[in-house]
């Protein structure tokens, strides 16, 4: 899976490089529009990473641009969140778009997204990590072949876990994908809801499943 | 719109009243006149033929017309006049006629009948200057049978006194409609110096002195219109103060966080680490981070409800549903605080279900967070309203007061991680709504309600 990421700040350029290649993708990186549209137009790109707010060409007109030759899905990402922008960006043809200060957990979640809806790829419906299986349609957990009896929360933040085995998930992001809350309310319900799935899922077993990532959200996998 | 000056507007205004009211007199006056001196002329005509009626029937009338025609060309007078007496069908006897005029064919009164204004004629000359006649007969003394007297006059010197009348009211009406529109302008203008001069006291308040505020006028219709800038201006400083006071308790809140970024990094830096402490630094710095990334979040969540115009997507909320999905989320919580939470959400209520998620959210994770060990944290509500009812510390009057002002704590020690905008955000949320937010702390139950307008937003 290739990517394209069109970002004039370098840091953040590095990073974003950094965190994608880590995460398996193969990773092109342009500092300005003319030279993202330009590689856009060259090779092919899976998903396309777009900064809006650039000097000379900005991200509207390579969108713009882009739109009319090139049908790759392309995530927006701008530190401007007013609805007037964000519908700007649709409109434009954009897939997706994320409002500065991201997470790398939330920008690599709708990474996903996108690629799963452009490869059109069907999600298996037991997953699988380590001895532990979740299946989907009947809403079973085992682990080393023993049944595990999980509230509905427990088995939809399991169900996250799963979906991303290996990656960081922030608590703002379990908090929006698992409960549909948008917002920060200064609280510790995501930690107690892992701790307590935690206490299902690993404590009766020897190996851990569910990691803390100090500082940042946890995550899933089977090797510390 | 286009603007137009007042004192042109007043001016045209009553120069134009001015016309019409000196034409409708100058109209009326003219053809009282015309009427009057029509009839004056009129009256004289007869009198002339009266006169010589008389005569004829006093004296002998043939001898006296054949003796003496002198004397019925003086009684005549000028040259607009004629007179013709004849008997009925025979040459005339005399005639005088300097005009040379065509004789009327006119039917006399009869000898017997007095004369009447009815009698006279009114006809015209060729030009158009009216022409009055009237004829009559009268015994003669001397003749066989009855004479019969023609008499006319052109009126040509009364159209030119009518015509000069006119011609007067025109004029006087044109200066005067120019005089009164001169004299309004000036008269407007000066009346219109102390908005002039409010202007200028205008025009010298800005930001540094938004505490001045316009002088009383004199004038009792600027009264209301300084009344009403000096209270905008009262709201224009409040806003300003508070905006400054956000930016400034904005700055502080930043600085603590980064503050602690910068110290614990560089001191990390200063000598090498262990990957422990390397891991540590960085997740401690993540978290400063975010919740730096979350205050701004609501420093714009908040700069953005104050302006009303934010999109706000009004829906019939079913409010049980909303209270289960709240109880899903925070009976966690609630749980590890060895709490209760007992949700009696029930009805409907029309609002943003977002905002209203938020607002309930933030008063919940409020009272969750305050509230006494062991104790029941219940949320119900009473139609419109929702409470959000804990026990826990009584608030002060002065705590109570300033609980939604934002960045404000109880105290310092109870900042537990919460950025101190939850509850202003709670406030904005029902400014949004046009609903109002209310403390209350009684008997150790600290209570928290959203009212909601009865009616729907008027949006």
């Amino acid at each position: 899976m290739k990517i394209l990421v069109i970002e004039d700040e370098a840091k953040a350029r590095d990073y974003m490089r950094k965190g994608l290649t880590e995460a398996g993708f193969i990773v092109d990186v342009a500092e300005n529009g003319q030279d993202g549209l330009f590689y856009a137009q060259e090779h092919h790109y899976d998903l396309i990473l777009l900064d809006v707010m650039m000097p000379g060409m900005d991200g509207w007109q390579v969108m713009a641009a882009l739109d009319k030759q090139i049908h790759t899905p392309v995530i927006f990402l701008t530190a401007k969140g007013t609805l007037e922008d964000r519908i700007k960006g649709l409109e434009l043809g954009a897939d997706d778009y994320l409002v500065k200060p991201f997470s790398f957990a939330e920008l690599l979640a709708r990474v996903r997204t996108q690629l799963r809806r452009g490869g059109q790829q069907k999600l298996p419906d037991v997953l699988q990590l380590a001895d532990l299986q979740l299946d989907i349609l009947k809403r079973r957990v085992e682990r080393g072949g023993q049944r595990i009896d999980l509230t509905n929360k427990e088995f939809n933040l399991l169900h996250l876990f799963l979906l991303h085995p290996g990656e960081v998930l922030t608590r703002t992001l379990i908090a929006s994908r698992v409960w549909d809350m948008n917002f920060d309310s200064d609280t510790n319900v995501v930690d107690v809801a892992v701790k307590r799935l935690r206490q299902k899922i690993d404590g009766p077993f020897v190996q851990p499943l569910i990691h803390t990532v100090y500082g940042v959200g946890y995550r899933c996998e089977a090797e510390s | 719109m286009k603007t137009r000056s007042l004192a042109a507007r007043l001016s045209l205004l009553l120069s134009a009243t001015v016309i019409v009211i000196f034409s409708l007199s100058g109209i009326a006056l003219y053809h009282s006149l015309a009427t009057q001196i029509g009839v004056r002329d009129d009256a004289a005509l007869l009198t002339r033929i009266d006169q010589i009626r008389t005569l004829l029937r006093d004296e002998d009338a043939i001898t006296l017309i054949q003796q003496k025609p002198r004397l019925f060309a003086n009684m005549l007078g000028n040259t607009e006049s004629l007179l013709v007496l004849r008997f009925p069908g025979q040459p005339p006897l005399i005639v005088v006629n300097p005009g040379q005029r065509p004789i009327p064919a006119i039917t006399p009164v009869p000898a017997d009948q007095p004369l009447a204004l009815s009698s006279v004629h009114h006809l015209a000359a060729a030009d158009g200057t009216p022409f009055i006649s009237a004829a009559a007969l009268a015994p003669t003394r001397d003749g066989n049978g009855q004479i019969e007297i023609i008499t006319g006059r052109l009126m040509s010197d009364r159209t030119q006194t009518l015509n000069s009348y006119r011609d007067q009211i025109i004029l006087a009406t044109a200066l005067a409609a120019l005089l009164v529109a001169a004299i309004s302008v000036w008269l407007v203008r000066r009346a219109l110096t102390p908005l002039r001069r409010l202007a200028a006291q205008a025009d010298a308040i800005d930001v540094r002195h938004l505490a001045q505020r316009m002088p009383e006028q004199a004038a009792a219709e600027l009264q209301p219109l300084v009344a009403a800038f000096n209270q905008m201006l009262s709201r224009l400083e409040m806003g300003y103060h508070q905006l400054s006071q956000v930016s400034a308790d904005m700055a502080h809140d930043l600085r603590t966080p980064i503050s602690t970024l910068i110290g614990q990094t560089e001191v990390a830096l200063s000598q090498t680490r262990s990957v422990g402490d390397y891991q540590a630094l960085l997740g401690s710095n993540y978290e400063e981070l975010d919740r730096l990334a979350k205050m701004i979040d609501n420093m714009l969540f908040l700069a953005k409800a104050e302006d009303a115009s934010q999109a706000m997507d009004l829906q019939d909320i079913d409010l049980a549903q909303l209270g289960e999905k709240l109880q899903d989320y925070f009976d966690g919580m609630a749980e590890e605080q060895s709490m209760r939470l007992e949700m009696t959400l029930h009805g409907e209520l029309r609002a943003d279900p977002q905002l209203l998620q938020r607002a309930l959210a933030n008063l919940m994770a409020n009272a969750l967070r305050y509230g006494d060990r062991d104790s029941t944290v219940r949320v119900f509500n009473q139609g419109n309203s929702l409470m959000v009812e804990n026990q826990g510390s009584p608030l002060s009057a002065e705590q109570q007061a300033r609980i939604f002002d934002r960045f404000w704590r109880a105290d310092a020690s109870r900042h537990q991680g919460s950025s101190g905008l939850g509850l202003s955000i709670v406030r904005s949320i029902m400014r949004l709504h046009q609903g109002r937010c209310e403390v209350h702390s009684e008997d150790g139950v600290n209570r928290f309600t959203l009212r909601f307008p009865s009616v729907g937003c008027g949006h």
